[in-house]
């Protein structure tokens, strides 16, 4: 089953393009990882196909919605973890989690799942008292991806999770991602290639705009010929010219 | 009902933040209340000014200025993070989140409101009475002015500049209400001016609420007028900037 479909989706700022007419399509529970350099149009992707942004042109349907004629609907079956950590400092992890709980409809019964679903994952149940903002920047990581956990999204939307954390916060971060996977689909992306090498079923690649590569990266390696997802990935960026 | 919750749940999450920030508790109340008693015992026999019928509603006023500066900074750092974003992906409208941040202060303004009255009424019991409670419903309205500036400013500046910014509004309070220094010797153009913005008109219709007395139409009415017609100004200026501003991060 195909959980997004993607049609000459398009964004232009001004004289711009962020993204130029992307087609894809990603399957129901799986985790696609999203590989750019700077500038090359992934966060502007994860906001059209979040509904925050207005797609210039094309449309993408996701759960059997169009994100660009039913954007409110769409969002009630996904949900995002931007590259910034957002939680709100001066309550605790508790009320995190019961302030976004509440904010999706939640009833009280509701919230007490909530909570013992997302600190099964996460092990937040150790911090439940603490504030946010005291946290390590590890653990507000953590309580961030966790809120957007809370809605049990179809879709959920990784952009850049562990960027800034510590290698054991992130392989850390790396398991609990790893326990979500076919659970829900995963749209994850990411600076770190070893991220997406031991997370993703499939991978993507793009560069100014463009989506250059999709497919597993068993095809990754035979496409370049490489044997690691960096190389592969410097080799499919770069046309293969870093080898010359 | 959805949306009258969603507005709600905002506010509770406002309120927090401001009150578990203790540099807000000290500038909305602590310092407010200092200067109450400090000016009181050090000016009350010097000058009428500072008589409590005219300290306290002034002292009001004064601390609702500090709501700009607080209601900005949440904003603005709200807007910093991406946590407006990850509101707005669970389907948070603009207008709720105006009136998420409005509603979180007003619970604020009431204490500040009764406290500054409470303590006025102990020191000065002449005060106390039924004009404390006419003067409740203009506290509100007047504080709705400050908090409507304050999602105003916290819509267009940055965190670093909305201290500079709210401090424009804590010194036109000041300087502008007549509230630490009689007006009759300044300048008429001056008076005229101070009698165009919202901070003079404040604090003349509480102190009247307070005492009782003066011209229904010009000295209660009108100054009324002047200011529920810029608090109304700040709240209409304050939604467009909010909107607008989101709409360009997101598109």
């Amino acid at each position: 089953m195909t959980a997004i479909k993607i049609e000459g989706l398009r964004k232009e700022y001004k004289d711009v393009v962020a993204v130029d007419r992307l087609d894809l399509e990603i399957g129901e529970g799986e985790l696609f990882s999203l590989l750019g350099v700077n500038g090359a149009g992934k966060t502007t992707t994860v906001k059209m196909l979040s509904g925050l942004t207005i797609p210039t042109a094309g449309d993408a349907v996701i759960c059997g919605r169009s994100v660009v004629k039913e954007p409110d609907t769409v969002k009630e079956s996904i949900d995002v973890s931007m590259q910034e950590t957002a939680i709100a400092r001066k309550l605790t992890v508790d009320e995190n989690i019961e302030f976004y709980a509440a904010l999706r409809g939640h009833t009280k019964d509701e919230i007490a799942d909530d909570k013992k679903r997302v600190y099964s994952v996460f092990g937040l149940g150790k911090v439940a008292k603490r504030y946010a903002g005291k946290l390590s920047g590890g653990w507000q990581r953590k309580l961030s991806v966790a809120l957007a956990l809370i809605s049990s999204p179809k879709v959920l939307f990784l952009d850049e999770p562990t960027l800034g954390l510590d290698v054991i916060a992130r392989r850390e971060l790396w398991g609990a991602i790893r326990d979500l996977k076919g659970k829900m689909t995963i749209i994850l992306t990411t600076h770190y290639m070893e991220e997406a090498e031991a997370l993703s079923d499939r991978i993507g690649v793009m560069k100014d705009g463009k989506l250059l590569f999709v497919g597993t990266k068993e095809e990754m390696f035979e496409k370049t010929g490489k044997e690691n997802v960096e190389d592969a990935f410097v080799s499919i960026v770069t046309g293969g010219e870093e080898d010359a | 009902m959805r949306k009258t919750f969603k507005t709600f749940t905002l506010a509770k999450r406002n309120m927090k933040e401001i009150v578990r920030d203790p540099l807000s508790l000290i500038f909305l109340i602590a310092l407010p209340l200092l200067l109450e008693v400090l000016f009181y015992c050090i000016f009350h026999d010097l000058t009428p000014q500072f008589d409590m019928k005219n300290l306290a509603p002034g002292i009001v006023v004064f601390s609702q200025s500090f709501l700009t500066l607080f209601t900005g900074l949440l904003i603005a750092t709200d807007r910093n993070t991406a946590f407006l974003t990850r509101l707005y992906v669970c389907g948070a409208r603009s207008h709720e989140f105006i009136f998420g941040y409005t509603i979180a202060m007003i619970p604020l303004t009431l204490v500040q409101t009764v406290l500054f009255f409470i303590v006025g009424g102990i020191i000065d019991p002449s005060i106390l009475g039924v004009g404390m409670l006419r003067c409740i419903p203009i506290a509100l309205l007047s504080s709705i002015l400050f908090i409507g500036l304050g999602i105003l400013f916290g819509s267009i500046c940055s965190e670093k500049s909305i201290g500079g910014v709210s401090s424009a509004v804590i010194t036109g309070q000041s300087v502008l209400s007549g509230m630490w220094f009689p007006i009759e010797g300044l300048n008429p153009g001056m008076v005229t001016v101070m009698k165009c913005l919202p901070f003079k008109n404040a604090t003349d219709v509480m102190r009247l609420a307070l005492t009782g007395g003066g011209d229904p139409v010009k000295d209660h009415l009108v100054p009324i007028l002047i200011v529920a017609a810029y608090a109304v100004a700040a709240l209409v200026g304050a939604i467009f900037a909010f909107r607008s501003k989101m709409r360009s991060k997101n598109t």
